[in-house]
């Protein structure tokens, strides 16, 4: 287990030397994080269409 | 995977994150290293890079995981209990054949989910599946099922309790629990009697129109704004409110749709003006499995064009908006549905034109079945 562990840091490592440095800066600002809602909702109101204003 | 992209869900809070493969690998390397020292070495081992840089990078990649893992927290539901005092205006409505009973405090709140359903409304004497109450107390909206507080949520949030209820009403009707259902998509679906097909798009798009021109032409409804996809078979339902269109879309449609100008004014707000509500013929089964998402975009004057697009562009437009229920087999259920769709991107104007390209599409995804 140890020793697929290690040769999967190595590939990795492997891996990270061929991507390169401006890849490797690019791809640390390329992520995206998405939240649900966390209850049920039909279209929420457009601005100032609120009708209990 | 999907495509060029990974598709990462994170547990504790329900969140998903689309990456590249490049952030994957650095992450992967960041979470099997024993320290952020250990990190650094391998980063600086690898490539040639300042140790600002490489601590930079190791920064990001902290703050990201702390940003995927801040807890999920349910809304609490008080333990409030029904007053019936509140039972101002009475409806029942039907469908197929299932009663509903909901009462209302006034004129006001009964505007946040009669129209939708006015064309099942009916005078019955016969016993209620299920019966709701929506009133305005104080400064909040309340919802109940059955005498149960199902949600309280401040007035200006009338559309989680529109949407609460929606989410009621379809397990009542479908004879399902809310835990049964993977999620309810802010999107809109159109079957043709084998699959079907859901619309996206910002509000504004004209997911809606889109849906009202298809029922008019050959196509059934299946679900307009809110469409819930099941646990069990991974199938969109059945979703009874009508379409709700703008005053903006009435000049497309009053030729297409019939009896559009019969069709009630309801003024709603300030913004949206006058709605219309058009109900459409209920699909012949209660459910479709869907193998297609389309980015709706209704540009005037812009020719028809259905282009193929990334799970990222669809997701990022699809999740922020739907519910998702936050139970990892259904997460889990959720990435594998997705693994099977097609997504497109529409652009369209011309009605004719739109209707014969989503044949076709209906044609093709067919051929998988």
């Amino acid at each position: 287990m140890k020793k697929d562990n290690n040769s999967d840091k190595i590939t990795r490592k492997e891996a990270i030397q061929k991507m390169g440095k401006y890849a490797a800066l690019t791809a640390v600002g390329t992520f995206v994080i998405l939240n649900p809602l966390k209850a049920q909702s039909s279209s929420p109101p457009d601005a100032g269409g609120d009708p209990f204003d | 995977m999907f495509g060029d992209h990974w598709i990462l869900w994170y547990t504790i809070s329900n969140s998903y994150s689309i990456i590249e493969p490049e952030f994957k690998l650095l992450l992967d390397s960041y979470l099997e290293s024993n320290s952020t020292i250990d990190f650094s070495a391998t980063i600086s081992d690898s490539i040639d890079v300042s140790n600002d840089l490489t601590y930079s990078i190791s920064e990001t990649l902290f703050n990201y995981l702390k940003d995927c893992n801040r807890p999920y927290s349910p809304p609490i539901i008080p333990l409030i209990p029904l007053d019936k005092s509140y039972r101002n205006i009475s409806k029942q409505y039907n469908f197929e054949g299932k009663t509903i009973q909901i009462y209302y405090n006034s004129e006001l709140v009964l505007k946040t989910v009669h129209p939708a359903l006015a064309y099942c409304c009916i005078k019955s004497s016969d016993v209620a599946l299920a019966t709701f109450d929506i009133y305005l107390k104080d400064e909040d909206l309340y919802l109940f099922k059955n005498e149960c507080l199902i949600s309280r949520v401040s007035k200006h949030d009338y559309h989680l309790i529109q949407g609460k209820f929606i989410m009621q009403l379809l397990c009542t009707l479908h004879d399902k629990q809310e835990s049964d259902w993977i999620g309810t998509f802010h999107g809109s679906t159109i079957t043709d009697g084998n699959s079907s097909i859901l619309f996206i798009g910002e509000s504004g798009k004209g997911k809606s129109t889109l849906c009202a021109l298809l029922a008019a032409n050959g196509f059934d409804l299946l679900a307009d704004d809110v469409s819930p996809l099941l646990s069990k078979d991974k199938h969109i339902y059945y979703n009874p409110l009508a379409i709700s269109i703008k005053k903006g879309a009435f000049n497309v449609l009053e030729p297409i749709v019939s009896d559009f100008d019969s069709l009630p004014l309801v003024k709603f707000n300030k913004t949206k003006g006058d709605l219309k509500y058009i109900p459409c013929e209920k699909p012949k089964n209660n459910h479709y499995p869907c193998h297609a998402i389309i980015l709706v975009n209704y540009k005037p004057k812009a020719g028809t064009s259905l282009e193929k697009v990334s799970v990222k562009t669809i997701l990022e437009t699809i999740i922020p908006e739907s519910w998702l229920s936050p139970n990892p087999k259904h997460a889990k259920q959720f990435l594998d549905w997705l693994t099977d769709i097609d997504m497109y991107q529409l652009t369209y104007s011309n009605t004719k034109s739109v209707t014969i390209e989503i044949s076709k599409l209906f044609k093709q995804l067919n051929k998988k079945l």
